[in-house]
Parts: C-alpha cells; sequence; structure tokens
C-alpha cells in the first residue's frame, strides 16, 4: 500500500532540513538538533534498506512556484505561491508498506518543529468486484 | 519456441536450479543472486541461440559460475590468499537430477517456498522473495506488477535475503510439528500474490505477467505436494473460483461490475468446475479452515446461474462458520449482507453498528458501502446516499471510488437494488 508523507512548514529563510529554519526549531538548541537527526537519518536508512521507501523530494522555495490556472483562452501563468496559504509543502516521501499501522508508525517520527506532517493513502488502479 | 515458451522454460526451471545451487554451496542469499543473474543470461541468450539440449544444467552451469566468480572477487577484494571454496563441481550438480520431475526436485521447490515465506520476513518481503526465488520472476517484472520503481523491490528483496540469514533460517523442510502453521503463512502469501499484483494497462513490456495467474500456478504445485491439506486445496479453490470471474468483473473502460450484476456467462467454467471439485473433496475431510470456507462460499456463488437464484442461507451459514474461527471485521461485514439477504436489511444494518465505533473499520470504505446497500434495500434512499458518498471519501482503489461516487448520485438510486456482495479480504 502506497502512501505519501507530506511535509508542511513555513521555514524562513527557506531551506532543508527545514527544523533549522522554523522559529520552533531555532528556539531548541544544538545537541537537541543533532539527536533528531540522527534519530532521522537511522529512520531513512531503515526504510530505504526494507524497501519501504519509494522516493522522496525536498522542494524548492514556493516563490520560485509557477501557478497555472485554467482558463478558456488556455492555460493562464502567474508567478509566485498561493498567497492564502500559511504553511507550504516543503517535501514528501513516496513509501510502501505492509499496512495501514506500519504507514502511520512511519509517518509520526516525521514530525518536527514548525512542520505538519500530512499522512495520505495513495489511490491505485486496481479493484475487486465487491 | 517463442521468446515467452523460453520464459515458460526458465522459469519453471529457476526453483531446482536454485535448489542445486543451495545444496552444493550452501549460500543462500549469494546463489539466489548468481540464478537471478543467470535467468537474465538465458533471456539474452535463448532468444538467440535457441533452447539448449539441457536448459536445467545449462542455468546450474551459468549460475556456479557466477557464484564462484562472485566468491573470487570478494576474495580479491580481502586481499585473502585462501583457494575459493569450490566444494563441488557445476557438472555434479547437474548430472544427478536432470530429470527435472523427480520427487526430489519437487521437495525442493516446496522447501524454498517455505524459506521464502519464513515467518521472520514481513509478507511484502515473502512476497518479493517467492516471485523471484520460487516463480523465477525478475526483479523488473516483480517491481512493475507492484509498480514501485526496481531499486525500491531490490532493496525488499535483498533486505528479505539478509533477515533470513540473521534469523538463521535453512534449505530444510520444516519440521513436521511446525508444518501447520507454516504452510498457513506460505497460503497467506500466495494469496497476496493473488490479490495484491496490478496487470500492466500502460505498459506492453515483453515479459509483464498476470500475477493472479503466477499465483494459481504455485498453489497449484503446493497442492500437488500436499493434497491433503485442507486449506491448501482450499486455497486453490478459492483462486480459481475468484479468477473464473476474471472477465465479467470489469467493462472495457475499467468501470468495475459488481457480482450481482456481471454476466454469468463470461464465467470460465472450466475453472469454476475444478474448484468447486477441489472445495467438496477438502470439506469433509477435516478442520475447515478459512479458506475452504471462502472458497465454498465463492463456489455457492459460482453455482448460481443468476443472481437472485443464490442460496443466501447456505451463504449466511458459511460466514457464520467463518467468524466463530475468527471474529475479524471484515467477515462481519460480509456476514452482514448475508444476514441481510435471509432476514432482510434491518438485521444486517444491525450487525454493522458496532463496527461504526471501531477506529479502524470506521475509516474502512467497505463499512459505509455495504450500509449503503442495505439502506438502498431498505428503501432509505437518502441515508444510502450519503453512506455511499462516506465510502467514496474514503476508498483508495480508482474504479472502486468512481463506483461509489456513481451510487451516491441521486439518479442512481431510483432504480431497483441490485445486491452487491463484498468479497471478503481476509489478510
Amino acid at each position: 500500500m502506497k502512501y505519501v508523507i507530506l511535509i508542511h512548514a513555513n521555514p524562513d529563510p527557506w531551506g532543508h532540513p527545514t527544523s533549522i529554519y522554523t522559529p520552533e526549531g531555532r528556539a531548541l538548541p544544538q545537541e537537541q538538533h543533532e539527536e533528531m537527526d540522527r534519530q532521522f537519518e537511522a529512520l531513512l536508512t531503515e526504510i530505504s534498506a526494507a524497501g519501504e521507501l519509494v522516493t522522496a523530494e525536498a522542494l524548492a522555495d514556493p516563490a520560485s512556484a509557477t501557478l497555472y490556472a485554467w482558463s478558456a483562452d488556455g492555460a493562464l501563468a502567474t508567478e509566485g505561491p498561493y498567497a492564502e496559504a500559511k504553511e507550504h509543502l516543503a517535501g514528501f516521501f513516496l513509501i510502501d508498506c505492509a499496512s495501514r499501522e506500519r504507514a502511520e508508525e512511519i509517518a509520526a517520527q516525521f514530525a518536527g518543529p514548525g512542520s505538519a506532517v500530512e499522512l495520505r493513502p495513495a489511490m491505485w488502479p486496481g479493484g475487486d468486484d465487491q | 519456441m517463442t521468446t515467452a515458451g523460453l520464459e515458460q522454460v526458465w522459469r519453471r526451471c529457476a526453483p531446482d536450479v536454485l535448489a542445486a545451487l543451495v545444496r552444493g554451496y550452501g549460500d543462500f542469499d549469494a546463489a539466489e543472486d548468481a540464478v537471478q543473474e543467470a535467468l537474465l543470461a538465458a533471456a539474452r541468450q535463448w532468444p538467440v541461440d535457441g533452447l539448449p539440449d539441457n536448459p536445467r544444467g545449462w542455468l546450474i552451469r551459468v549460475a556456479s559460475r557466477r557464484l564462484i566468480d562472485q566468491w573470487r572477487s570478494e576474495q580479491a577484494r580481502a586481499g585473502r590468499e585462501q583457494v575459493v571454496a569450490q566444494r563441488v563441481a557445476a557438472d555434479a550438480l547437474v548430472a544427478p537430477a536432470a530429470d527435472a520431475t523427480n520427487d526430489g526436485a519437487r521437495d525442493d521447490s516446496l522447501t524454498l517456498l517455505f524459506l521464502c515465506c519464513h515467518p521472520a520476513l514481513t509478507r511484502p518481503s515473502q512476497v518479493a522473495l517467492t516471485l523471484r526465488a520460487v516463480a523465477g520472476l525478475s526483479t523488473g517484472q516483480i517491481a512493475r506488477a507492484f509498480l514501485v520503481p526496481e531499486t525500491t523491490m531490490a532493496q525488499r528483496i535483498s533486505r528479505a535475503k539478509s533477515r533470513l540469514r540473521q534469523v538463521g533460517a535453512r534449505f530444510s523442510p520444516p519440521a513436521a510439528a511446525e508444518l501447520p502453521d507454516r504452510l498457513v503463512v506460505v497460503a497467506h502469501a500466495l494469496y497476496l500474490v493473488f490479490t495484491e499484483g496490478h496487470t500492466s494497462t500502460t505498459g506492453t513490456a515483453l515479459y509483464d505477467v498476470v500475477l493472479a495467474d503466477e499465483a494459481i500456478r504455485l498453489t497449484r504445485q503446493l497442492y500437488e505436494r500436499l493434497p491433503r491439506s485442507g486449506e491448501v486445496a482450499g486455497l486453490l479453490a478459492l483462486m480459481l473460483l475468484t479468477d473464473a470471474r476474471r472477465a465479467a468483473r470489469s467493462r472495457p473502460d475499467g468501470s468495475l461490475v459488481p457480482l450481482a450484476e456481471q454476466d454469468r456467462t463470461m464465467w470460465d467454467r472450466t475453472r469454476i468446475r475444478e474448484g468447486i471439485t477441489l472445495v467438496e473433496r477438502a470439506l469433509p475431510t477435516g478442520p475447515v479452515g478459512p479458506f475452504q470456507l471462502q472458497a465454498a462460499i465463492a463456489a455457492v456463488h459460482a453455482e448460481a446461474g443468476r443472481a437472485e437464484d443464490t442460496d443466501w442461507t447456505q451463504i449466511e451459514t458459511l460466514y457464520r462458520m467463518l467468524r466463530d474461527l475468527g471474529p475479524n471485521p471484515v467477515v462481519t461485514l460480509n456476514h452482514a449482507v448475508a444476514v441481510a439477504m435471509v432476514d432482510g436489511p434491518n438485521a444486517g444494518l444491525a450487525i454493522l453498528d458496532p463496527l461504526l465505533l471501531d477506529r479502524q473499520m470506521g475509516r474502512h470504505h467497505r463499512l459505509h458501502a455495504v450500509r449503503g446497500h442495505l439502506l438502498e434495500m431498505d428503501g432509505r434512499v437518502e441515508d444510502a446516499r450519503s453512506a455511499y458518498a462516506i465510502a467514496a471519501r474514503l476508498a483508495t482503489s480508482i474504479p472502486e471510488q468512481r463506483y461509489l461516487n456513481t451510487k451516491s448520485a441521486p439518479r442512481q438510486l431510483v432504480r431497483p437494488a441490485a445486491v452487491p456482495v463484498p468479497e471478503d479480504q481476509l489478510s
């Protein structure tokens, strides 16, 4: 079963890992950052060795985004992020694991200071005849 | 011989070849890699050079050479002066069992199946390793069937093998006392191969396989080895009876056709006959397990010429037996449908109510889909529509979501209810 883990954050300035650029992250002592980094590295090593991590990307500053709106005359492009969004998509991980429980166990470990983690099941093309 | 025909040959040889190497050299992990390379070599060379006289011997020789080369290079890296432990000459492995159909060879593939479905492995790992080592599929083929990149699948397989090494798993048949439990694990892994693989609809890659067919092939082999295991017979029957409906299950546009609306003339009668025979033979012989009961339910459906002829009383009894074997919310759902068909929708709805409070089940689309159908049967159109809408939101299968969205649309509820029968997905 595939799930995406979406990391929403508002680092300022924009940067990765977001935890060192968010106000909540900056408030933490260096040792705690180092400990969190170690844990996160261990998690990534574990899920990639297990064949659970499919892919992951850190995303560039939302200011570099281009938005396209459909219109009858064709797509209309505008520069920059969604103005109404407080937190932006900072990165995502695609995982494929045995159960929802396992996905929840993995996703919980992505929580970091100043970011919101969202676990979403991916749709799949198969189905049965109920 | 066509390329597809050649592929059948090398894939059928794969478990024997692997067993011969493991027996000769002892190292399952390295032997499995070497066999995979030999299979890839066969894929390159056989279509050009033709089928070798002794395909199995050809594969053993190539795989042995790879294995020894790999050891040599590892030892060179380690800077050791040791002579490569070439305990057995490749030809010695080829000689004793050139007849691939002898009992020893078949026991070997069974031992291999037990090893690949070792209880220390996660289910996705068991499935991946079984498909590679026993079914002889390439990592790429398995990756495509599960819609993940090849590197992800390769990691899963290599982790599975290192886990086997860690727990000290051996290439030997399980002890008699362990056999029943180990068989349950194997059966579940094979069932997962049957239900979880996806037939590629976009690519037409030369070697893409239908995993349902692979699952049936492997289960058939298992059944031939253990014909007295009622659950293996039940599993094979369940697969055959479910697969018999494959052609009727979806429309050309990919949308789902519920069991009650399927064109039953499209069902595969040969598979149905075989499945029914298997269940009828297995049921009276001994302890009745969940696969036999599910197969029996599928058989009752298969025996009804029209949906309205379905013997729901019998299905209700079978679901009750299944529930008594081990309570499981998915079984309860199916039982509720059967109860509704026998005693009316409200009796079914009463069974569903407690499930709404369960955190996991409350988020499961199937609970709300079944509620929708029972409410619809009871003529509560608006309630049914909202239940379908919840189900559609929770569904993660694209065709199922599309189906549920149609059911939640107002105009769909004007015509009489077609009664759905949820397939139980015990896993």
